[in-house]
C-alpha cells in the first residue's frame, strides 16, 4: 500500500472514529465553549448515570491555580455504553485525567470529551458515526 | 396366526404413511426460502435534524413546499439544537414536556432501532424511550384510525421494498428537529430497502395537505449494527427539570477552600 493510499485510508478511518455530538437532545455550541478544550487532572465527586445526559462531578485546579468545582455531561447511557462505559466506570474519590468544552459565561461546567485513568486506558464521550 | 400377522404388517404400514404424512405437513425436512428480502437486524439511528435535503435555513428550504398555516409556525419553532437554536427557551414538546419524539422524527435519533420480521408484522423496537411500532402486512387501514403519538402504519412487499402507509398523527409533534410542523392529516409513506448487507435505505413521502401544498421527498441510509445490544434509554420529565436545574443554572465557579 503507498503512502498516499494509506493517508486516505487513516483520514477516512479516523473520520469514522471522531467522536461527533449528540444531535438528539441539545446543541453543545448553545451551553459550551465547542471552540476549547480543558484538560485537568481530576478528583471524581460524583459519578450519576442517567439521562438524557450522564452526569460527573469533578475537583481540579484550573489554569490560575485555583481549586474549583465543575459539573460535567456526557452522552446519554445507551450512547456511551457503545463506548464501553458502565454505571461502574468512575468512581468518588478516583484520580482521572479529563478532557471537556468548558461552559460558556464562565459557568462552572464542561461538556466531556474523554476521561484517561492513571492506566493510560481512556473513554471517549462521543457518539461513533 | 398368518392372518394375524397380516394384519400387523398392514397396520404398522398404515402407522408409517401416516406419520410420514402428518411429518409433512407440520415439519418440513428443508426450510422454505425467504419470501421477502431480510430487513431484520439493528439499525443505527438517523442523527439528523431536519428532513429538508438542503442545508437551507428551516423555513426557507426551497424543497419543502410551506402552506401558510405551516409557515407562520416555523416563525415561532424553537427548536433546542441545530442553527438558530434556543435550548434555555426551546418550544420543541420532546424537551420542553419531554413528550414522545412521535413518527416519524423518532428515525432521526442517534440511538439504535431493532427491525424484527415475521411473515404477517414487522416491528420496530427504538431505545430512545423505549418505543415501538408494529406494521401489519397486507392489512387495509382502520376504518376511523386514531390519532396517536405514532400512528397507525400497515405494510405490503413491493419486490425487494417494503413500503408502508401511515396516518392517524397527534398534530403536537414535530416532523423533525428543527420544527417542521405537521397535522392530523399528515400521510407518510416509507419505502424500506436494504440496498447492501449493511444498509438499509429509507425513502420518505410526506403529504400533508394543511401544512404543506404537494408531497416532498426524504431519504436516509441507516447502517448496520452488528450484534448491537439493545439497552434501556429513558428520559421523564423529572430527568429533564434535573438535568436543566444543574446544568443551566448554574452559577460562576466559586474556588473551594480548605
Amino acid at each position: 500500500m503507498n503512502r498516499r493510499v494509506f493517508g486516505m485510508f487513516a483520514m477516512a478511518a479516523g473520520a469514522l472514529l471522531m467522536p461527533s455530538p449528540a444531535l438528539a437532545h441539545h446543541g453543545r455550541a448553545l451551553i459550551y465553549d465547542t471552540n476549547k478544550e480543558t484538560t485537568v487532572k481530576a478528583t471524581i465527586t460524583e459519578f450519576v448515570w442517567s439521562n438524557p445526559h450522564v452526569q460527573i462531578g469533578i475537583e481540579a485546579v484550573d489554569a490560575n491555580g485555583t481549586r474549583l468545582h465543575w459539573l460535567l455531561e456526557a452522552s446519554s447511557t445507551g450512547i456511551l455504553a457503545e463506548r464501553g462505559w458502565s454505571r461502574r466506570s468512575l468512581k468518588a474519590g478516583e484520580t482521572v485525567t479529563v478532557t471537556f468544552h468548558p461552559g460558556l459565561r464562565s459557568a462552572p461546567t464542561g461538556d466531556l470529551i474523554k476521561v484517561v485513568f492513571a492506566d493510560g486506558r481512556g473513554l471517549q464521550a462521543g457518539i461513533l458515526r | 396366526m398368518r392372518v394375524r400377522n397380516q394384519f400387523l404388517i398392514a397396520l404398522a404400514g398404515l402407522l408409517s404413511v401416516v406419520t410420514f404424512l402428518s411429518g409433512c405437513s407440520s415439519r418440513p425436512a428443508v426450510p422454505a426460502a425467504p419470501q421477502h428480502p431480510d430487513i431484520s437486524g439493528v439499525w443505527l439511528g438517523g442523527g439528523k435534524g431536519s428532513w429538508s435535503t438542503t442545508r437551507a435555513k428551516p423555513g426557507t428550504e426551497p424543497d419543502i413546499p410551506y402552506t401558510a398555516w405551516s409557515l407562520e409556525r416555523m416563525k415561532g419553532q424553537r427548536p433546542g439544537s441545530g442553527s438558530d437554536s434556543d435550548f434555555e427557551n426551546t418550544t420543541d414538546p420532546a424537551l420542553k414536556y419531554a413528550d414522545p419524539l412521535g413518527f416519524p422524527r423518532q428515525y432521526q435519533h442517534p440511538l439504535k432501532f431493532k427491525i424484527v420480521q415475521t411473515d404477517d408484522y414487522i416491528y420496530q423496537l427504538w431505545e430512545w424511550n423505549k418505543v415501538w411500532r408494529q406494521i401489519p402486512l397486507n392489512k387495509p387501514h382502520s376504518d376511523d384510525p386514531d390519532i396517536s403519538w405514532y400512528g397507525e402504519s400497515v405494510g405490503k412487499w413491493e419486490g425487494d421494498t417494503l413500503v408502508v402507509d401511515s396516518v392517524g398523527f397527534k398534530d403536537s409533534t414535530w416532523l423533525d428537529g428543527v420544527g417542521h410542523p405537521h397535522s392530523e392529516e399528515l400521510h407518510v409513506i416509507e419505502r424500506i430497502r436494504r440496498v447492501d448487507p449493511g444498509a438499509l435505505r429509507i425513502d420518505f413521502t410526506f403529504e400533508d395537505p394543511v401544512a404543506y401544498t404537494h408531497p416532498w421527498i426524504s431519504q436516509h441510509t441507516f447502517k448496520l449494527v452488528p450484534g448491537g445490544k439493545m439497552t434501556e434509554v429513558v428520559t421523564t420529565m423529572s430527568d429533564e427539570l434535573h438535568y436543566r436545574e444543574r446544568f443551566l443554572q448554574q452559577k460562576p465557579a466559586v474556588p473551594i477552600r480548605r
